[in-house]
């Protein structure tokens, strides 16, 4: 391709509204997280919008968009994204408006904060601002850092939302173990996958523990991997030699409780996995009947039920009971209406736990027909591909 | 009264600024200090630098109540060494960590150790009140069950 066959539906559909800078001194003598919150809201203020009206945030990294989310009180946000490092305001400005003319979001709010510290002299001398060098990682130690620290940005809130999980709808942990079986059972069909020597329930009840009520085999298994997809125009796909696997609809899905601190998520039911579907039935045509082939994410098997649950197979804490009756005995897997399959490939459990990332091309197959373990006549894939918190994402792909 | 620079030099690894130092420096205290808006009354947890609800930038550390119920759960058998868990150098393997919610507010929760009970015979919505665990470097907040001395 060349620049000759660049496209610019864009032209005209997008439009910045409001504008707030704060700063532009040596020293502001607020944290950064402050000015973060101050320029943002005068740029709410300046569109006339109000919280409620911000749905999507692209912030760099001394600005985390969680953070900015939780901290400003804004209720949902259905698209958010990450920057690192080396990104420059140009290029969240193009994400924000890609994301606003493709239907991610309505109102998007970039943010982008400097914070004078590292190397210079003034800067070593400010216990302030050489903490802040010293400390500051990528926002991997903002918010944190204090022995609260137990459940923030890591995997532990997981497992205690798990413990509620099953104290709250009076549960054992025999559904997380028939998905582990499942999982397994289609990786043994499956020559690519990592893990593939069949289980069973005792091998599930046990194992060892992690974070109770997690144990080893609630967790996924850690491998080296790398993923690539290649995504086009329509038009052209159909000239391309396999058949297409369109993307139907994709959303994002968060909620303000928790987004930055896990372990404030309001409840069960309002995890951010919840907001999430909401947003992509609406966008849909298609519906849960329609679905040949279904990924929830399975870094651990708590969070694959409560997708599964988010996605509306079941009903909160209905997922055990979802599984028993689909579950076929002579192949130890869950097969709906005896066809339908989740995790094909074994998923994260035991295809390998690459954050989402074997779901994708295990779809592609399964709609193409090329799978090792396919589903007869698979023409619709649900993904949920993320945690409970700050990052679920979901798509539809199908084909004809 | 404890200076900036202690409060700096007592938690060497933490992101201390402009709008969480006034907490640790309680913890040194053994007080456990929650932000609390000046304007609505809304307790504000992480320490932001404006209420979430309506945005007030007066905000002002007040001591919570010490008094919750454990909302949350998970029982530590496999952690890395301190200070990647900040407790291992304290607490014995298995340890519980709960999010205990405080009375002050639904939904404020405030994750720490449980002591004083054996893992499995904590259940959902106990109420537990605030205690101090001692023999580390900072005092560190637990709870432990409701009650008890």
């Amino acid at each position: 391709m060349a620049v000759k066959d660049l496209r610019n539906p864009i032209k005209d559909q997008v439009a910045i509204v409001g504008i707030g800078e704060v700063g532009y001194v040596r020293d502001a003598k607020m944290s950064e997280m402050a000015m973060t919150a101050e320029a943002c809201i005068r740029a709410i203020q300046d569109a006339g919008l109000t919280k409620k009206d911000i749905d999507g945030i692209v912030a760099q990294k001394s600005a985390e968009f969680e953070e900015i989310h939780e901290g400003l009180g804004i209720p949902e946000l259905y698209w958010s994204q990450d920057t690192t490092v080396g990104t420059v305001f140009g290029h969240a400005v193009t994400y924000a408006a890609n994301a606003v003319f493709g239907g991610s979001c309505n109102y998007a709010l970039v943010a982008w904060t400097t914070y004078r510290a590292g190397a210079s002299q003034s800067a070593r001398n400010d216990p302030f601002r050489a903490r802040y060098g010293t400390t500051f990682v990528g926002g991997q130690t903002r918010g944190s850092g204090d022995d609260a620290r137990l459940y923030h940005h890591n995997a532990n809130p997981y497992g205690a939302f798990g413990w509620r999980y099953l104290k709250q709808y009076g549960l054992s942990r025999e559904a997380w173990g028939l998905l582990a079986i499942n999982n397994r059972s289609n990786a043994s069909r499956t020559p690519t996958a990592c893990l593939r020597t069949p289980i069973t329930m005792d091998d599930y009840m046990n194992a060892r523990w992690i974070r109770e009520p997690l144990a080893l085999l609630d967790m996924e298994i850690p491998v080296d991997s790398s993923t690539a997809l290649i995504i086009t125009t329509a038009e052209r796909a159909k000239a391309l030699k396999h058949r297409p696997v369109y993307i139907h609809a994709t959303s994002f899905g968060e909620n303000r409780f928790g987004t930055h601190q896990y372990e404030l998520a309001e409840d069960y039911e309002h995890l951010s996995t919840w907001v999430c579907m909401r947003a992509l039935w609406h966008k849909s045509e298609l519906q849960l009947k329609d679905v040949d082939v279904c990924y929830p994410y399975d870094g651990f098997t708590c969070i694959a039920t409560t997708w599964i649950e988010s996605m509306g197979w079941a009903p909160p804490g209905g997922a055990l009971v979802f599984f028993k009756k689909h579950w076929d005995a002579s192949e130890n897997r869950i097969k709906v209406d005896g066809r339908r399959m989740f995790h094909t490939h074994g998923g994260s459990l035991s295809y390998g736990g690459s954050t989402g990332a074997s779901y994708f091309p295990e779809a592609v197959r399964q709609l193409r027909g090329q799978a090792a373990n396919q589903v007869p006549n698979a023409k619709v894939a649900l993904l949920g591909v993320g945690g409970f918190f700050h990052n679920s994402t979901a798509a539809l792909l199908r084909a004809d | 009264m404890v200076t900036d620079q202690e409060v700096f030099d007592r938690w060497p690894n933490v992101y201390l600024s402009f709008d969480n130092l006034e907490h640790y420096r309680g913890l040194l205290e053994k007080r456990l200090l929650i932000k609390k808006c000046q304007s609505c009354g809304y307790w504000v947890y992480p320490h932001f630098p404006r209420c979430p609800d309506c945005w007030s930038a007066d905000l002002t550390f007040t001591e919570v109540s010490g008094k919750g119920r454990v909302y949350l759960l998970t029982v530590f058998h496999q952690v890395r060494p301190y200070p990647g868990d900040p407790h291992s150098s304290v607490l014995p393997l298995p340890y519980p960590g709960a999010a205990v919610e405080l009375v002050e507010q639904k939904g404020l929760r405030y994750a720490a150790p449980i002591v004083g009970i054996d893992p499995s015979r904590i259940t959902m919505d106990m109420p537990v009140e605030l205690t101090w665990i001692e023999g580390a470097d900072v005092p560190k907040p637990a709870f432990r069950p409701a009650g008890r001395s």
